[in-house]
This record gives structure tokens, sequence and C-alpha cells, in this order.
């Protein structure tokens, strides 16, 4: 009888000790985050980086909760079915709690189904079209980083209209707009007519077949473009037609006072390039911004002592951005509770190696929009520098746009400033010169 | 069957009789088809002159984009027309070889037109290669098993040069590829007559070996009935194997040509394989010069239609027109018959 006894008291003990055993053990499971990014494309390389940049120093600083922050980087090869089989994985066999990344809108159409479905808390980099906002209407745990297109749009006006209002012979009456024959071509061509009759200038436009899908002869839009003559003109299409785009003009001897291109991403040969000179860009982040602000200072040099390299495209400090403001939202959260993440979340007010400090807001549709506002650049010397906002000009424009045969020399900058700018806007993360 | 220059013999239709309007029409056709390469070309020179007049862009960048057309399209035909194979993998290695050129280029600082006498040689190897391991084995097998070889080649190819380049878009900065020249104050691009240079190069260079050498009549004989030529002791396997190596080098050698002008991404050859395909189509299986003529008409059309700002977007109706067009003569053809 004693021995039974004491047999039940062993193994009653050895179940207990097993209970205590455990309960670490799961305290210990890391913190799972999902990323989709597109692997081969200079966005992806750069955003999948910066993530696992962002997730090793938190996992060195002790992780989140107590616990190590796993990070799940899938490859959507730029294709919607790749995107929602990786989707599915993510939140049924690897099991993750939070969804992150995104580059393309197209692909984050084809995600929305997939998203809705498992409704995990999503802190989306990427997706410009306003068509997905349209689709995320009411769901609470979607919060989007990047500006939608109309907000860009709008913000682009505003940008040209206080560099005119700066300087006296900064001219932008008549605009050319070349666009890819596709929805994102075709689309910002739309949204810019609405731009122009509201800001009272003249805009003529035609479409472009892009190299992507198997165009790359320019010769006639730059032709109509010339013949239009337009103070401004711009090209909005892919990466493939960065270059041959610049060479056919300088064939046909097209050159406009500004010059603008508006690609997603820049090719990786196109900062080697002469021709590139005195280009403009609408982008959100450059290298030289280490010299103006501090965080992306940081951002920089951590990059580049990590990986010996420097990013090329935004999407290295905005998926950056993306982990850090998600890994923040956690720990004030203290648990990853979806209710109690998405409160935190809410709350964010992140100072973002992109310049922005960012906070989230209602847009027109979705309620956690993030203000994150584009930057004219420029290529110079084979280096991006941002022209505008002003509080993170890190050098003057070329204006006008060097002339093909007039090059060689030293580029002229913008002349005929008409008052100093207020210093008031500048940012308090300014790196002092 | 392959068709070199000066053997283009339209079949005579000579039991016509004029019964009725209808029969009266069909001869008029006829009549039309008998010459209808030299009054199709008159009428080309005659639209071709007009146009310079009134664009003369038009008339330049329509020349260079055709010649382009024909030059890809080239290496195509002569498969098709001795070897009897849609190789639709023949974009995928225009893109190797201007990858190769690429590489040339940043490695060794070798120029891309360079590069051409180099991948002439590695893709003649290479055709021989890729031959042996795969088209060997469905040579006169039905046409599915040829397409979806080619597809399979062609993806491996694409994927191939993503693993080692990754799909990042690539285009070297070149001086003279912007070059320009301005007459009476209209400026053009020159470099691009480097295709017709290129075309008219390969075109004659094939006539030449296919109506001159022995080696070239052997392949028009085998093009023409395999069976024949063997009983007569040609080797047709040889001449297989010796064509498909000459058609990749080609399209291998025309990548660097290719990638002077144009961003080069694993998919950039796609587009091309199957414009080439229409033009050897609407050209005649496996005529040379059928492969120009048609490739000049839809450079040209193209062209023209996207010097118009209104109706630059609906050049592409072109391409389709033409196979529309194409589809509907040889059913007319048929009938006539």
């Amino acid at each position: 009888m004693r021995i039974k006894v004491f047999i039940v008291l062993l193994l009653a003990a050895f179940v207990t000790g097993l209970f205590f055993v455990a309960v670490p053990a799961q305290a210990a499971e890391p913190i799972k985050i999902g990323a989709l990014l597109p692997l081969a494309d200079a966005t992806g390389k750069d955003g999948s980086r910066s993530m696992e940049l962002a997730v090793k120093q938190i996992n060195a600083k002790g992780g989140i909760l107590g616990r190590q922050v796993q990070l799940i980087v899938i490859d959507d090869e730029l294709k919607a079915e790749k995107a929602a089989a990786a989707l599915d994985k993510l939140c049924t066999v690897d099991n993750v709690d939070f969804i992150v990344g995104g580059m393309a809108s197209g692909i984050t159409m084809a995600l929305i189904p997939g998203m809705k479905k498992y409704g995990k808390v999503v802190v989306w980099a990427g997706a410009a079209y306003s068509g997905v906002e349209k689709a995320m209407e009411g769901q609470d745990w979607f919060f989007h980083l990047h500006a939608w297109d109309y907000q860009q749009g709008a913000y682009y006006e505003k940008g040209w209209a206080e560099v005119k209002q700066k300087y006296a012979s900064f001219k932008r009456d008549k605009m050319f707009m070349a666009y890819e024959e596709g929805a994102f071509g075709s689309g910002s061509f739309k949204g810019q007519k609405v731009l122009a009759e509201n800001g009272k200038y003249e805009v003529q436009g035609e479409a472009f077949k892009s190299a992507a899908m198997g165009g790359g002869d320019y010769r006639s839009v730059l032709r109509h473009a010339k013949e239009f003559n337009p103070d401004q003109f711009i090209w909005v299409g892919y990466d493939k037609d960065a270059l041959p785009m610049m060479e056919q003009a300088k064939e046909i001897g097209f050159s406009p006072l500004t010059f603008v291109g508006s690609p997603p991403a820049w090719p990786v040969d196109f900062a080697k390039q002469p021709l590139n000179e005195g280009v403009l860009l609408y982008s959100y982040w450059a290298d030289t911004m280490k010299n103006v602000s501090r965080a992306s200072k940081t951002y920089s040099d951590a990059f580049h002592k990590e990986f010996k390299d420097t990013p090329t495209t935004y999407f290295g400090p905005l998926c950056y951005t993306n982990i850090m403001i998600l890994a923040d939202a956690i720990k004030k959260a203290g648990t990853i509770d979806k209710a109690a993440v998405i409160k935190a979340l809410e709350t964010t007010n992140y100072p973002s190696p992109l310049g922005d400090t960012f906070v989230f807001k209602k847009s027109n549709v979705i309620d956690h929009q993030a203000n994150s506002w584009p930057k004219f650049m420029q290529w110079q010397k084979g280096k991006l520098e941002v022209i505008w906002p002003w509080e993170y000009a890190t050098a003057k424009m070329i204006y006008p746009f060097p002339a093909w045969d007039k090059r060689g020399k030293a580029s002229a900058t913008i002349e005929g400033e008409k008052k100093a700018v207020p210093a008031k806007d500048a940012k308090k993360d300014k790196v002092k010169k | 069957m392959l068709i070199p220059c000066g053997q283009y013999k339209p079949a005579r239709n000579s039991s016509i009789r004029f019964r009725d309007l209808i029969t009266m029409i069909n001869s008029i056709l006829s009549k039309f088809k008998q010459k209808n390469f030299l009054i199709g070309f008159i009428i080309i020179i005659a639209a071709i002159i007009l146009v310079a007049i009134y664009k003369p862009n038009v008339l330049f960048e329509g020349l260079q984009r055709s010649a382009l057309y024909a030059l890809i399209a080239l290496p195509m035909a002569l498969l098709l027309g001795i070897v009897d194979i849609v190789n639709l993998a023949h974009g995928e290695f225009m893109m190797v070889g201007a990858y190769f050129a690429y590489f040339m280029n940043v490695q060794f600082g070798m120029d891309p037109i360079v590069a051409v006498i180099p991948a002439l040689f590695l893709f003649f190897l290479f055709g021989i290669l890729v031959y042996y391991i795969t088209f060997k084995h469905i040579i006169g097998k039905e046409p599915l098993s040829q397409l979806l070889l080619g597809f399979g080649v062609g993806l491996v190819l694409a994927e191939g040069i993503t693993v080692i380049a990754t799909n990042f878009p690539r285009k070297l900065g070149l001086d003279y590829v912007s070059s320009s020249a301005t007459i009476g104050g209209f400026t053009f691009g020159t470099f691009e007559f480097v295709y017709v240079a290129a075309t008219i190069i390969i075109l004659v260079g094939l006539q030449l070996f296919l109506k001159k050498t022995d080696t070239g009549q052997a392949a028009l004989a085998v093009g023409q009935n395999p069976r024949g030529a063997k009983i007569v002791g040609i080797n047709v396997q040889w001449i297989y194997l010796l064509i498909f190596a000459l058609s990749i080098a080609l399209i291998g050698a025309i990548g660097p040509l290719f990638g002077t002008r144009y961003t080069i991404f694993p998919g950039v050859g796609d587009q091309y394989t199957l414009k080439s395909f229409i033009l050897v189509a609407v050209g005649g299986m496996g005529s040379l010069n059928g492969v120009v003529l048609a490739a000049l008409i839809l450079g040209m059309a193209e062209t023209l239609v996207l010097s118009s700002l209104q109706y630059g977007k609906w050049a592409d109706i072109i391409y389709f027109a033409l196979i529309i067009g194409f589809i509907l003569y040889r059913s007319h053809q048929r009938q006539v018959k």
C-alpha cells in the first residue's frame, strides 16, 4: 500500500514538474511576424534586409515581452497567385502572429480576400493605389504606411507650388506626361488632369508601351512632347524604361526645363550614367538624407554596417519602419492580443528614417493611414539629392535641366530666390551641419 | 520549306475559267497573286516615299524598327524552314545573348558590338548542346511536343538567368546609342541603323549559304523533303544539328546588339518570340524575304500609327490586323484553288 501511495505521489510530482517546465517553454516561443516582399526586386531586397536588421536590433535588446522575434519572409515574386499562396502558408503553416511587408498595389489587391479571411493585424508598407484603400474600408486591423495615389498627387502639387513661390525663374505652366499604358500609368495621368484643372496649368499626355510589356521605343511620345514644348516633362513607367527614355530624349534633342521620372524603383545601373544628371524624381528617401535627419543616419549606418551596402530604394527604411512600429505597439500593448495591439498601434508616434514621424490618422476611407510623404529628389553627380521639402533639402535644384549639347560643364542651379524659407517646419531630429 | 531569294515562284493557276463575275474576281486575284511580290513591293515603296514626305521620322524610325523585327525573326525562319521546329525559346536565347554581352562589358570592358563575335561561337556550341539534350528527341514528333519543349527550354533559360543575375533590369550606358544626325532641322537617331546593316548581312549571308554552298543546298533539300534527301545520301541528322546550332548562334549574337539599345531582364525575350513567329507565318513559313517584307510592313505601320498623338495607342492593333489579314488571305487562296 505504501509503495502504491509512493508511486502515485511520484507520478503527481512528475506531472506537476512537467507543468512548471512547460510554462516557461511556452513563454519562450518567439513572436512570429510574416512578411511578403518581391525578393528579386530592388524594393524587396532592400525591404527584406531592413526588416532583418530591425529584428536583429530588437532581439539584441532582449526581444519583445521577453520573447524573441522571428521574421518569416516569403517572396511574392510580384505574382498575385504566388502572393496569395504565400499568405496562406504564413497564416496556416507558419502560424504567424502579424503580417507585414507588401510592395505592389496589384499584388495587395490579390491578397485582400486572404487578409480578410485570416483577420490578423496587418501593418502594410506598400500599395499606393486607392482601390486598395476602398477595398479595406472598415477593417480596423489594417494599418497602411505608404501614401495613397491621390495623397501623393496633391502633395506633389504642393511641392511645385512652393518651388514656384520660392524661385522667380521656375516655370511650370505647361506639362507633358508620358505614361505607361497599364493601370499604373493611365491612373496617374487621370489624376494629373484633375490636378492640372485645379492648378490652372496646361497638361498634355500620351501613353507608351513600357519595356516591361515588350515596348522600349519612346521616340514617338518624346517627339510629341517636344512639339508640345512643355515646361515640365514627366514620365510614369517602370525601372526598365529609365535609361532608354533618357537615351532617346537625347537622341531627338528633347530637354525641357524640368525632366521628371516616376518609376517605383530605379535600375541598378542608373546611378552610374551621366545621362541621369538633372533628372528629378519623386521618392520618400535617399541615402543623402543621413546628412539632415538623425533617424535616417542611424538607419543608414546600421544598414551599411550589417550588409556593407547602401539601400537603393525607399522600401529599405520603409520596411525598417514597418517592423519598428509593430514592435513598439506590441511592447506598449504588453501582449500579442489583437485588440490590444490595434489599440497600441493607434497611438504610434515613431520618428522614421524616412524623415516623417509616423502617426496613424483617418484617410478618405480607412481609419489607420500613416502620414508619410514623398520628396522631390534629383540626380546630381550620380547621387540622389533631396530638393524639397526644404527642411530635408540636401542640395539646390539643378535648373533648367541641362541641354544635351551643353553637358560636361557644371550644371546651373536654380536662381531667383524670392525669400528665405522659414525654419519653423524644420523637424526636431534634423542634424546640424 | 525554305524559299531563298530568286527561288520565289508562286504557283500558277491556269485552270481559271471566266464564267461569271466571281470567276472574274478570282482571275484578277489570281493575276495579282502571280505578281503579288512585285506589286506589293512597289506599293510599299510608294507608301514609304509618301510617308517620308509627310513624316520623315516615320521613315527612319520605321525602318529601324522593321530591321530589328526582321533581324530577330530571321533565325526562326531558318530553323522553321529546314528543321521544321517552332522554337518557343527563341526570345530567351536572345535574352541570354544580351546578358552575355552585359557581363562581358561589366567584367572585361568589352563593347557589346564586339561581343557579337564571341557570342556567335559560344552560342553555336550552346546550340549543339541544347540540340542533343532536347530538340533532337522531338524532331518529326507532333507539334505540341515541340511547343511544350520550346516553352520549357525558355523557362529554364529565364529562370536560370534570374538565379544568376536576379531579375533587376540592366542596361549599359553607351554613348553611341543616342547618337543622332540632323538634316534640314530634322533630328533622328543613327545608331539603330546597325539593325538595318545586321539584317542585310544576315539575309545576304543566309542566301549565299543556302544557294552557293553544297551544305546550304543540302539543307534546302532537307527542308523540302527530308526523306528524299536521306535517300540521295544527305546526312539529314547532321543538317538538322547544323541548322539548329546556326539558328541559335545567330539569335544569341543578336542579343548583344539588342542589349545596346534596350533594357534587359529575364522576361525581355517573350514578346519577341511571339512577334517573330507571326512574322515567319505571315512572310510564308521559312521564306527569308517574306519575313523581311512582313517585318517592314509591321514596323512601318506601327511607327506610322505611333506618330499620331491621338491614335498612337492603337499601334498594337497593326500586329493583330496583320495576323487576321494573313489568315483571311490564306483562306481566300485555298478557296480560289
